[in-house]
C-alpha cells in the first residue's frame, strides 16, 4: 500500500529498545543478586507485579486468539479472515510473553520443566502450566504456516498444517477455555486472604467471560495501533462489527459479578467507606463504560473513539487481573504493597521484546493485508553522505540499526546506573548506624539505640582480661592511628551489615594521606584491593603491640578489611570467651543468650546494686537519665 | 493430596505454660543448621523467616500480663501448601503428618507461600538460588524415632509432643479441669480441616491465621470442583465446537447447494 510508511514504527522501535535494555539490566541483576534485591515482594507478598500483570493479564491479553479463530473458523464469519492473523500473532507473542515473565518470577527457573515430571493433578497451577504449554505449541503451529507461506521448500508442512487447522483451532479453543479459567481458581484457595469483593468461589467463570470481552478489546486495540503506527487505512467495519458482541458479553459478566456478590452476602463491602470500595467501582467502571460506550453506533465508527474505548476496556480486565492477583489480599500480615521501578522494568520489558517481535514480524510477513514496506528502506537506494560533517551515514536501514543500538545500550547502562549497589548489595537489611557504648566502669552496649541494651561490666571484664588473656588487646584487637581504645562503632559502623573500614579516598586525598598510588600498587601488579599492601606495613599502631605477627586474622590484605557488623562483632568477640569459660568452669549458664541479654531491659532498669563494679557505677554521657 | 495420618505424631503448645525464654527457637536453629537473622526489609513481624523456622509472638493480656505464643508450620492435615505446589515439592508424610519440603523439586513458585492460611512459609529473598523454607517437625528425626528439638528443649513444657489423639486427650483434660484458666477451644482441632499442632490458650488465637477465623471446611476442598471440572470442561468444549462447526458447515454447503441449483437445474444430490 503506498501510504505505509515506517517513521512512527521508527520511534516506537527505539522506545521498546530502551524499554528492553532497561530491564536487560535489571534481569541480570535479579539473576544475581535473587528476588529481594530487585523486587519489593516479601514474605506477606511472594506473588507481585509480575504475575498479576506478566501472567494473569498476559494470558488474558492474548484471549483474542482463539474468540477470533472460533469467530472465523468454527462459527465461519469469513468477513473478520483479514484480522485473525496478527490476532493469533498476538496471542503467540502474549504467551512467550508470559513464559519470559514467569522465567523472571520464578525462584528457581531452571527447573520449569520438573512440571512435565513430577505431577500434582490437584494443583490449580499445575494445569494452567499444562495449559500453557499445550497452547503455546498449538499457537505455534497456528501461526507457523504464516512465515512457512509461499516458500516451497517448507511446502508439504504449510500444507499439512493448514489441512490440520480446524482441530488445532479446536484444541486452542478448549485448551483456552481452561486456563483463561483456571487462572481463576488459582485464588479459590485463599478465602481467607483475598478481599471479599475480589474472592469468590466461581472465580473460573468470572475470568473466562471477562477473558471473552478482553479478546475482543485487545483485538480491536491492536488493529487500530497497528493501523496508526504504519499509517494504513484501519478495519473500520469489521472492528466496528465485532464490537457489536462486546456489551453483551460484559453485561454477562457484571450480571454474574454483582449476583455471586449478592448470593454470598458481600455487597455491602462495596459500599463502605474503605478505598478498596473505591477500587472496586473504579474497575467496575472500567469495564461498564466501555461497554456501554460499544453499545453506540457512532462510537463503534470512529478509530479514535473505538481505540480508546478499547483501551479503557483493556486496562479494565488488566486492573482486575492484578487487583485479584495481589494488590485486594488483606489476610497476609502486611497492608500495602507497591511494586518497586524494577519490577515495571521487567514487565516492559517483556511487553517490549514482545512487540518487536511483533513488529518485525509484521514488517517481513505476510500478516496484515500487505507487509509495510519503505521505499526509504530499499537496500537498493543510494547511501547518503553528509556534507557537513562529512560523515558516512549508510544506507537508511543501517542508520535504523545504528539508533535502535544506542537506545538499548544507553538503557543498559542506565539501568545499571539506577540499580544502587547499596540497597542491592544490603541483601534487605537496612541500614543501622552503630553508636558507641556510653558510660564508665559499666558500659551500656546499646548499638542501635532502641533502648535495649546490654550492661557490660568494662572493669571486671578488663581485670579478668588481664589475668586470663592478652589484656587491652583481647578485645580492644584494633585502633586508629595514634589511639588506644577506638570505639568499636567507629569501624563496625553498622549494627547488622558489614561496613568497609577502608577508605580509599582518604588515603590519595590531597588533605588526607596524600600517597601516591605505587606506595600501596606494587609496579606491574593490577591495581585492586587484592593485590596492595596490607595495612599493617604501614600502620604499625593499627594494631596492638601484643596481636601484631601473632595472630594470623591480622594480616589479612584490604579487600577483607570489610568490618563486621557491630552485632556479629561484639558477639564474636563476648562468645569466644564465654564458651571457653562455660566449658572449663561448667556454667552452662554462662554462654545462654539469657545471660547478658534481659528480656526489654533499658538503662532505666539497670540499677547501681545490680552491677557493682569496684565502687563505680554507669554514668552514661547523656543527662536525664544518668545516676551516680 | 489428602493423605489420611493414621496415629500422625503433633505438638501441642499450651500458651499459659510459655515463659518466652525462646529456647525452642535456638534449639530449632541449631538442629536444622540456620544462620543467625537479622531483621530484613521483607520480614514479616512475627518472628519467622527463612532462618527462623519458630518464633515467639509477644501479646498483651487484657490485665496487662505478656502472653507468649509459639509460631511454626501447622503441618495441617489437609495441607492448602502441598494441594497447590505443581511440582509436588512439598507433600504430608504419610507416616508421621509431618508437612515436609523437597527442595530439589521445587521451581520456586511461592503458590505454597500465597495459600498458606498461617502464612508460614518464607523464602530466600536474598539467595540467587532461593527455597521455601518452614517447620518440617523434625521429620528426619521423628522417622530416627527422637523428638522434635523444640519440645525437647522447652524447660516448662509449654510444648509437648506425642501422637495427635493423645494431644487432644490432654488439650481437652486441661481444658476440663481449668476451665477459667483456659478459652474453651483446641485450636488445630477442627480449622481447615484439623492440623497436626495445636494450641490451647487465654488469649484468641486467631491472629495466626492473620486475623481470619478459620471455618472447618478444608481449603482443597475448594479447588477439587473447579478442578473436576477441568476433564469435561475441555471434552465438552472440544464438542461444541466441532458441532458447531460441522453444523454452520453444513448449512453453509447447502445454502450453496441452494443457490447452484436455482441456478441451474435441479439436479444435485443432497447429501446428509
Amino acid at each position: 500500500m503506498a501510504d505505509i510508511r515506517l517513521d512512527r514504527a521508527r520511534v516506537l522501535k527505539s522506545i521498546l529498545w530502551a524499554i528492553t535494555g532497561l530491564a536487560l539490566a535489571v534481569a541480570i541483576t535479579r539473576f544475581t543478586f535473587g528476588l529481594g534485591a530487585t523486587t519489593n515482594l516479601s514474605d506477606g507478598v511472594p506473588w507481585g507485579f509480575w504475575i498479576g500483570f506478566d501472567v494473569m493479564s498476559g494470558v488474558a491479553l492474548a484471549a483474542g486468539g482463539f474468540v477470533l479463530t472460533a469467530v472465523v473458523y468454527i462459527f465461519q464469519l469469513k468477513e473478520f479472515y483479514p484480522i485473525v492473523r496478527p490476532a493469533v500473532l498476538t496471542a503467540f507473542l502474549g504467551y512467550i510473553a508470559v513464559v519470559l515473565g514467569l522465567m523472571v518470577d520464578l525462584g528457581l527457573p531452571w527447573n520449569i520443566w520438573h512440571m512435565i515430571v513430577f505431577w500434582n493433578p490437584h494443583s490449580p497451577l499445575f494445569e494452567v502450566g499444562w495449559c500453557v504449554m499445550l497452547y503455546l505449541s498449538v499457537l505455534t503451529l497456528e501461526f507457523l504456516p504464516v512465515p512457512l507461506e509461499g516458500q516451497s521448500r517448507w511446502k508439504k508442512i504449510h500444507d499439512t498444517l493448514t489441512k490440520f487447522r480446524i482441530p488445532l483451532v479446536i484444541a486452542g479453543i478448549s485448551l483456552s477455555t481452561l486456563h483463561q479459567s483456571s487462572l481463576g481458581t488459582l485464588f479459590t484457595i485463599m478465602p481467607y486472604r483475598v478481599h471479599p469483593l475480589w474472592y469468590s468461589p466461581i472465580l473460573p467463570i468470572m475470568f473466562f467471560i471477562s477473558a471473552m470481552a478482553l479478546g475482543l478489546f485487545m483485538i480491536t486495540f491492536e488493529g487500530h495501533t497497528t493501523s496508526w503506527i504504519y499509517r494504513r487505512h484501519s478495519h473500520r467495519d469489521m472492528l466496528a462489527k465485532l464490537n457489536r458482541a462486546t456489551p453483551w458479553i460484559i453485561l454477562a459478566y457484571l450480571g454474574v459479578r454483582f449476583g455471586d456478590l449478592i448470593v454470598r452476602g458481600q455487597i455491602h463491602h462495596a459500599f463502605s467507606t474503605d478505598w478498596r470500595a473505591i477500587a472496586f467501582w473504579v474497575e467496575i467502571g472500567l469495564l461498564a463504560i466501555p461497554g456501554m460506550l460499544t453499545t453506540v453506533k457512532a462510537v463503534r465508527r470512529k478509530d479514535g473513539a473505538l481505540w480508546l474505548v478499547a483501551f479503557l476496556g483493556v486496562l479494565g480486565v488488566v486492573v482486575n487481573r492484578i487487583n485479584t492477583g495481589g494488590v485486594m489480599h488483606t489476610g497476609r500480615g502486611i497492608e500495602a504493597y507497591l511494586p518497586s521501578w524494577t519490577e515495571f522494568a521487567i514487565s516492559f520489558g517483556v511487553v517490549s521484546v514482545a512487540a518487536l517481535v511483533f513488529l518485525w514480524l509484521v514488517e517481513h510477513f505476510h500478516i496484515l493485508e500487505s507487509t509495510p514496506h519503505d521505499a526509504e528502506e530499499d537496500p537498493k537506494t543510494k547511501p547518503m553522505f553528509d556534507n557537513l560533517t562529512r560523515t558516512w551515514l549508510g544506507t537508511p536501514s543501517f542508520a535504523d540499526r545504528t539508533r535502535f543500538s544506542l537506545s538499548f545500550v544507553l538503557a543498559v547502562g542506565l539501568g545499571f546506573m539506577l540499580l544502587s549497589g547499596e540497597s542491592v548489595r544490603s541483601k534487605g537489611v537496612e541500614p543501622t548506624p552503630a553508636y558507641a557504648a556510653r558510660g564508665g566502669d559499666t558500659l551500656w552496649v546499646d548499638g542501635n539505640r532502641d533502648a535495649f541494651g546490654v550492661p557490660f561490666t568494662h572493669a571486671v571484664h578488663a581485670e579478668m582480661a588481664e589475668d586470663m588473656y592478652n589484656g587491652c588487646v583481647t578485645c580492644h584487637h584494633m585502633n586508629m592511628p595514634g589511639d588506644r581504645n577506638t570505639e568499636c562503632s567507629s569501624c563496625h559502623q553498622d549494627m547488622y551489615s558489614a561496613t568497609d573500614a577502608f577508605r580509599h579516598s582518604w588515603h590519595s586525598d590531597p588533605n588526607g594521606a596524600n600517597l601516591s598510588c605505587g606506595q600501596c600498587h606494587p609496579r606491574g601488579e593490577i591495581r585492586q584491593a587484592s593485590t596492595a599492601i596490607k595495612c599493617v606495613e604501614c600502620h604499625h599502631d593499627l594494631i596492638p603491640e601484643q596481636v601484631e605477627g601473632g595472630a594470623p586474622s591480622f594480616e589479612h590484605p584490604v579487600n577483607q578489611y570489610m568490618a563486621p557488623s557491630y552485632a556479629d562483632a561484639l558477639h564474636g568477640i563476648c562468645l569466644d570467651c564465654h564458651h571457653q569459660i562455660a566449658d572449663e568452669w561448667g556454667i552452662e549458664d554462662f554462654q545462654q543468650c539469657g545471660f547478658c541479654h534481659h528480656e526489654h531491659r533499658t538503662l532505666a532498669d539497670v540499677g547501681p546494686d545490680e552491677y557493682p563494679t569496684s565502687g563505680k557505677v554507669i554514668v552514661p554521657n547523656t543527662s536525664g537519665d544518668s545516676w551516680e | 493430596m489428602s493423605v489420611h495420618v493414621e496415629n500422625g505424631v503433633g505438638i501441642l503448645t499450651d500458651t499459659t505454660k510459655c515463659i518466652g525464654c525462646r529456647e525452642c527457637v535456638a534449639a530449632c536453629k541449631r538442629r536444622n543448621h540456620l544462620e543467625a537473622d537479622v531483621p530484613r526489609r521483607w520480614s514479616l513481624d512475627d518472628g519467622l523467616s527463612a532462618r527462623n523456622w519458630t518464633s515467639i509472638v509477644e501479646k498483651e493480656l487484657p490485665n496487662g500480663d505478656p502472653a507468649f505464643i509459639r509460631k511454626q508450620c501447622r503441618h495441617c492435615d489437609e495441607p492448602a501448601c502441598a494441594s497447590v505446589c505443581p511440582v509436588g515439592a512439598l507433600r504430608k508424610d504419610p507416616e508421621t503428618g509431618a508437612v515436609v519440603y523437597d527442595g530439589d523439586k521445587c521451581m520456586g513458585c511461592r503458590y505454597c507461600m500465597m495459600a498458606c492460611p498461617y502464612g508460614v512459609p518464607r523464602y530466600d529473598w536474598d539467595q540467587s538460588v532461593p527455597y521455601v523454607r518452614k517447620c518440617i517437625l523434625c521429620n528426619d528425626h521423628l522417622k530416627a524415632g527422637e523428638k522434635p528439638a523444640c519440645t525437647n528443649a522447652c524447660p516448662t513444657g509449654a510444648t509437648i509432643f506425642g501422637t495427635r489423639e493423645e494431644l487432644l486427650k490432654v488439650a481437652h483434660k486441661r481444658l476440663e479441669k481449668y476451665p477459667n484458666r483456659y478459652i474453651q477451644h483446641v485450636w488445630g482441632e477442627h480449622e481447615i480441616g484439623g492440623t497436626s499442632v495445636l494450641y490451647i490458650s487465654d488469649t484468641d488465637l486467631s491472629f495466626l491465621s492473620y486475623g481470619s477465623k478459620l471455618s472447618d471446611e478444608t481449603l482443597p476442598a475448594r479447588t477439587k470442583t473447579a478442578m473436576g471440572a477441568v476433564p469435561p470442561v475441555f471434552v465438552g468444549m472440544a464438542g461444541t465446537m466441532t458441532g458447531v462447526y460441522w453444523i454452520i458447515k453444513r448449512r453453509m454447503k447447502n445454502q450453496q447447494h441452494k443457490d447452484v441449483s436455482a441456478n441451474h437445474h435441479p439436479e444435485g444430490k443432497s447429501n446428509g
